[in-house]
């Protein structure tokens, strides 16, 4: 059932954008008592009417025309020619766009090519085609003008280092407003959270269980939830490996690709999952770690 | 004047029609399996030969080569004959070229699941096969100008002026993009390296597309339309300048296959600047068919043959409007390496080229049969379930397209990617490849009918093996007027050189620079050649098919930086694949780029996730390779493979190839060792050591330079 929501919105929005929560208590939530609701209904009024009164003057203008046709034919045959509708402001158009000869002239520009019975006629270029041929090669030439020659736009790399400056300056200025974001693991303190601890799991399941397995039981990498640990088993340290990572042994270093927070709130899932006991664990690794009061401050400030 | 008395090969042209229905549908089930693969792997039924990596060139292949390419002669043997008012010049060369063809075919057939590939798409063949393609080529070209220069008729037919481009232009693109350095019977290196390679293969994909789906089948529009019709030609002005604008200007737009990539800037803005300018002259094409058919549109509605043929022409106005916009950078940034380009070349391949061939076998079979349709109604039906095939294809793999790009690029406030783990987007389109399985199953069911419909039909009539005619001599006669062009269509020899001249410009103005001047691709000092090891699992990789779904190109976008090289921040430079033969920079983003994968996960991880993928990444799509743990590294090749790659430029030390054995076996105990430490048992000659070791190469060299750089910062404080 999922999926197919999610597939009809797809098809909607062309983008993986959900369909939005409740909508704001507004006009649909009660439009019978709403004080605009006459205000809405002079104006679905109006556009009605109007939309009646275009048809109509259509279907007159229609039926006027069928009279003054009426009339050229009668003369047309009075005067003994065979009458022919005048086209259509539509056809005239479509007929000078292309270049069009009338049908019945066409013996006049049929060529005296016969392949295998296949003939030519020697229409000339569809006047908007010569137009859109000419116009792109000057574009063409315009483009190569102002990437290669007046350099006036960027070129790759130029573009690239631009994105990238827009990105840090963006940042900068968020972490200036929200000072509160500046996370680091000198001034971590685990917390029973379950807000964190929820959106810890969610950071988990998508980057880490491919080594840790969905329940911290370890596979490539090591059990979580176990007393032992590789690299120490505080906060602060479980925080700085997953932030700088231990390339010899594989770890991944999360520090440029998660934000500080989900760091936070990953290790604090960890933290959470301890003596969880998964099902397959992996032997233990590393030392014995015991909780200690003191956090450890020694460390320097590090990247 | 006397007439003479002649018959026009119909044999040849229904062996042909036979090759197309049965490569098509072969094709197609291919195409299907591989469609359904991308939703669920179990699809490759769990045998190598018939995994995705293998099997998507064997349906690019066979639709491309075997479906459309005997099309293609068919409709040539046809059209030609009549169009020329004279018999094929040889029979026999007709009947080689004929068998020659079809054992190509059948050879890559073989070869192809057997993962014998040079991985360069649309070119995939080995050596001997590019040779066998040549011969046969050859033996196609001589037999179409012996009949062109047998000819009852004084001046060359529109569609005759496209079948000389298609062959002069077909060939030169083979013999240069096939220059590669034989290892053995079954393995050979591309000629060029890195980004050269790049340039010369997408020169070559792109006026594979231009060339082989394109030119031919103008051609034969231009006979089997007004045929059908029974209209004139709508304008032969039109004809002449959309002909020669096309092959001038076509041949200088495969640049834009590499936008944002490590080709210098000014050849991509070539390959922008060119695709648009394409617009018209591809639309020239498309007017002349559509206009073709001004007063007898009204019969449209009735004929299913022209019901074919609008809908193919159309496509092919919508495909080359679309290829053109997908040329503009800004479009191209998001739609290169998605299921969009996939969705693009399939309103190519399913509407022009399948519907074109659908309607002119509709047409052709009841005449050469000398009957009517065996059924119209079902030719109607087959018609209508084939356009809702190509949509039901087109419009999911527009979205995932979309999707996916949008998924890969967006960021939250903090900076940080939103799906940080490619499998988020995966997973996301999936929905979308079941969509366009289905319209694929639709597309070939259609193509079944007809099939049915086509047997039924020839059945019901009696084969004309040998329809006779009669024509007059042809006579030297002074120019009769018309024009310059009209002369020139009389001289078949000057036309061909002409046209020649025409598609080398630009091809030699794009090739020639980035080839001779070295600042088009600046090199890096701490770039070296791939250890013995490396090697073998550098081909492992070729073997698997693996860029089939797999970039190697980490193009300048932050989305793309930040996702595949956080740490060291930088986009794939051009000197990091000169020793690339071939380069691997895919076409396609399946799943994640891997151009800097080295060092990200450990030997272990590899190990662990080539052995069972979704025990690793849960509800990814890639398939499981058993195989490479059980087989091993074939080393009594490395030697032939050492010194054929220093022969084409990498500077592996004089004699290197004597001891090459050692280095891998040494490099291979190490990672045994290290894996043995993570508790798994691995033969240091299994093949998986010879990929993980190549993979975990990747991107090394470049780090290894940065690295250098802060040691030489530090150094100086």
């Amino acid at each position: 059932m999922k999926t197919i929501i999610s597939l009809l919105t797809l098809f909607l929005f062309g983008s993986p954008v959900l369909a939005q929560d409740a909508a704001p208590a507004g006009f649909w939530s009660d439009p019978l008592n709403d004080p605009l609701l006459p205000f809405y209904l002079v104006i679905a009024f109006v556009f009605v009417v109007a939309l009646l009164v275009v048809i109509v003057a259509i279907y007159m203008l229609q039926v006027l025309n069928v009279f003054i046709r009426k009339a050229e034919e009668e003369k047309a045959v009075q005067a003994g020619k065979v009458y022919v509708p005048e086209p259509g402001a539509w056809t005239k158009f479509w007929n000078w766009i292309n270049g069009y000869r009338p049908i019945e002239k066409e013996s006049e520009i049929l060529l005296d090519h016969n392949y295998d019975g296949i003939k030519e006629l020697d229409n000339h270029l569809p006047p908007w085609w010569t137009w859109l041929f000419y116009g792109t090669i000057a574009w063409g030439a315009v483009y190569l003008v102002v990437y290669h020659i007046t350099d006036s736009l960027p070129l790759m790399d130029e573009e690239y280092q631009h994105e990238v400056s827009i990105a840090q300056e963006q940042k900068a200025k968020l972490l200036a407003s929200q000072p509160a974001l500046a996370i680091d693991e000198n001034n971590l303190v685990y917390e029973q959270d379950d807000q964190i601890i929820k959106n810890g799991r969610q950071v988990y399941v998508v980057n880490c269980a491919s080594c840790h397995m969905p329940d911290g039981q370890g596979n490539i990498g090591p059990n979580l939830t176990d007393d032992y640990w590789l690299h120490g088993g505080s906060v602060t340290d479980i925080y700085k490996v997953i932030k700088n990572g231990v390339q010899e042994k594989g770890m991944i270093p999360w520090g440029p690709v998660l934000s500080p927070q989900q760091i936070r709130d990953v290790t604090f899932y960890i933290k959470s999952i301890k003596g969880s006991n998964p099902p397959n664990p992996k032997a233990p690794q590393g030392e014995l770690y015991k909780e200690e009061v003191v956090p450890s401050t020694s460390e320097g400030a590090s990247m | 004047m006397e007439l003479d008395k002649f018959s026009y090969d119909n044999k040849i042209v229904k062996a042909f029609i036979i090759a197309t229905v049965i490569f098509g549908l072969v094709g197609m089930l291919v195409g299907l399996t591989i469609a359904l693969q991308l939703v669920w792997p179990v699809f490759n039924f769990e045998f190598q030969y018939t995994t995705f990596g293998r099997i998507r060139p064997l349906h690019t292949n066979a639709v491309i080569f075997a479906f459309v390419g005997n099309a293609m002669f068919a409709g040539v043997y046809y059209s030609m004959q009549r169009l020329l008012k004279t018999r094929m010049f040889s029979d026999t060369l007709s009947w080689i070229h004929f068998w020659g063809w079809q054992l190509i075919i059948l050879s890559a057939a073989i070869t192809l699941p057997l993962g014998i590939t040079t991985s360069k798409e649309y070119a995939e063949l080995e050596w001997p096969i590019d040779i066998a393609i040549t011969l046969i080529w050859v033996v196609f070209g001589w037999n179409m100008i012996g009949t062109i220069l047998n000819r009852r008729e004084k001046h060359m037919y529109v569609a005759i002026w496209f079948y000389i481009a298609t062959f002069v232009t077909v060939a030169v693109l083979h013999l240069v993009n096939s220059f590669e350095m034989p290892v053995s019977l079954f393995k050979s290196y591309s000629w060029y390296a890195g980004v050269q390679d790049a340039l010369v293969q997408w020169w070559y994909g792109h006026n594979a597309v231009a060339f082989f789906l394109t030119t031919p089948y103008l051609g034969m529009m231009y006979y089997f339309l007004p045929k059908a019709a029974n209209r004139p030609v709508y304008s032969y002005r039109l004809s002449i300048i959309h002909f020669w604008s096309l092959i001038f200007i076509y041949i200088w737009a495969g640049p834009h296959h590499l936008l944002y990539s490590t080709l210098p800037d000014w050849a991509q803005s070539l390959g922008t600047v060119f695709s648009i300018m394409l617009i018209a002259p591809s639309w020239g094409g498309m007017l002349n068919g559509l206009m073709t058919l001004r007063g007898a549109w009204d019969r449209v509605r009735e004929d299913v043959v022209l019901k074919f043929m609008v809908v193919a022409v159309t496509a092919y106005g919508m495909a080359t409007l679309e290829g053109p916009l997908l040329s503009l950078k800004n479009v191209n940034a998001i739609a290169h390496f998605t299921d969009w380009i996939v969705a693009h070349v399939h309103i190519g391949g399913l509407g022009w080229n399948g519907f074109l061939i659908f309607g002119m076998l509709y047409w052709l079979v009841p005449r050469m049969w000398n009957t009517k349709i065996w059924s119209n109604k079902l030719a109607n039906f087959h018609f209508w379930i084939g356009t809702l095939g190509i949509i039901f294809y087109a419009l999911p793999m527009y979205i995932s397209g979309v999707t996916q790009s949008l998924m890969w690029k967006e960021f939250n406030p903090e900076g940080f990617l939103v799906y940080k783990n490619f499998l988020e987007t995966t997973v996301q389109i999936l929905p979308m490849h079941m969509l366009r399985a289905f319209g694929g199953f639709l597309y070939l069911t259609g193509a079944i009918v007809m099939t049915y419909n086509l047997v039924k039909t020839a059945y019901a009539g009696s084969f004309i093996a040998n329809e006779a005619t009669e024509a007059a001599p042809l006579v030297k006669t002074e120019s009769s007027g018309g024009g310059w062009h009209h002369w020139l269509e009389s001289k078949p020899v000057l036309f061909s050189a002409l046209a020649l001249v025409a598609i080398l410009i630009g091809g030699i103005v794009e090739m020639v620079p980035t080839f001779l001047i070295k600042s088009n691709v600046p090199t890096i000092s701490s770039v070296k050649p791939y250890t013995p090891l490396e090697l073998h699992g550098r081909d492992i990789y070729i073997r698997e098919g693996c860029v089939s779904c797999h970039s190697q190109l980490v193009r300048p976008f932050r989305s793309e930086v930040e996702r595949y090289d956080p740490l060291g921040g930088e986009y794939s430079k051009s000197g990091e694949y000169v020793y690339d033969h071939p380069f691997l920079w895919g076409s396609k983003r399946t799943g994640p780029d891997l151009h800097r994968l080295g060092g990200k996960y450990s030997d272990s991880w590899h190990y662990n996730h080539m052995l069972a993928p979704d025990a690793v990444s849960s509800g990814t799509i890639m398939p499981a390779y058993p195989w490479l743990f059980e087989q091993v590294i074939d080393k009594t090749t490395t030697a032939k493979k050492i010194k054929a790659l220093r022969t084409i430029g990498v500077p592996y030390e004089e004699d290197y190839e004597s001891r090459a054995n050692d280095d891998l076996d040494m490099q291979a105990r190490r990672m045994a060792e290290n894996l043995q430490l993570e508790g798994i048992e691995v033969e240091p000659d299994a093949e998986i050591i010879a990929l993980i070791a190549y993979l975990q190469r990747l991107g090394k060299d470049i780090k290894a330079s940065r690295s250098a750089e802060n040691n030489l910062t530090t150094g100086n404080q």
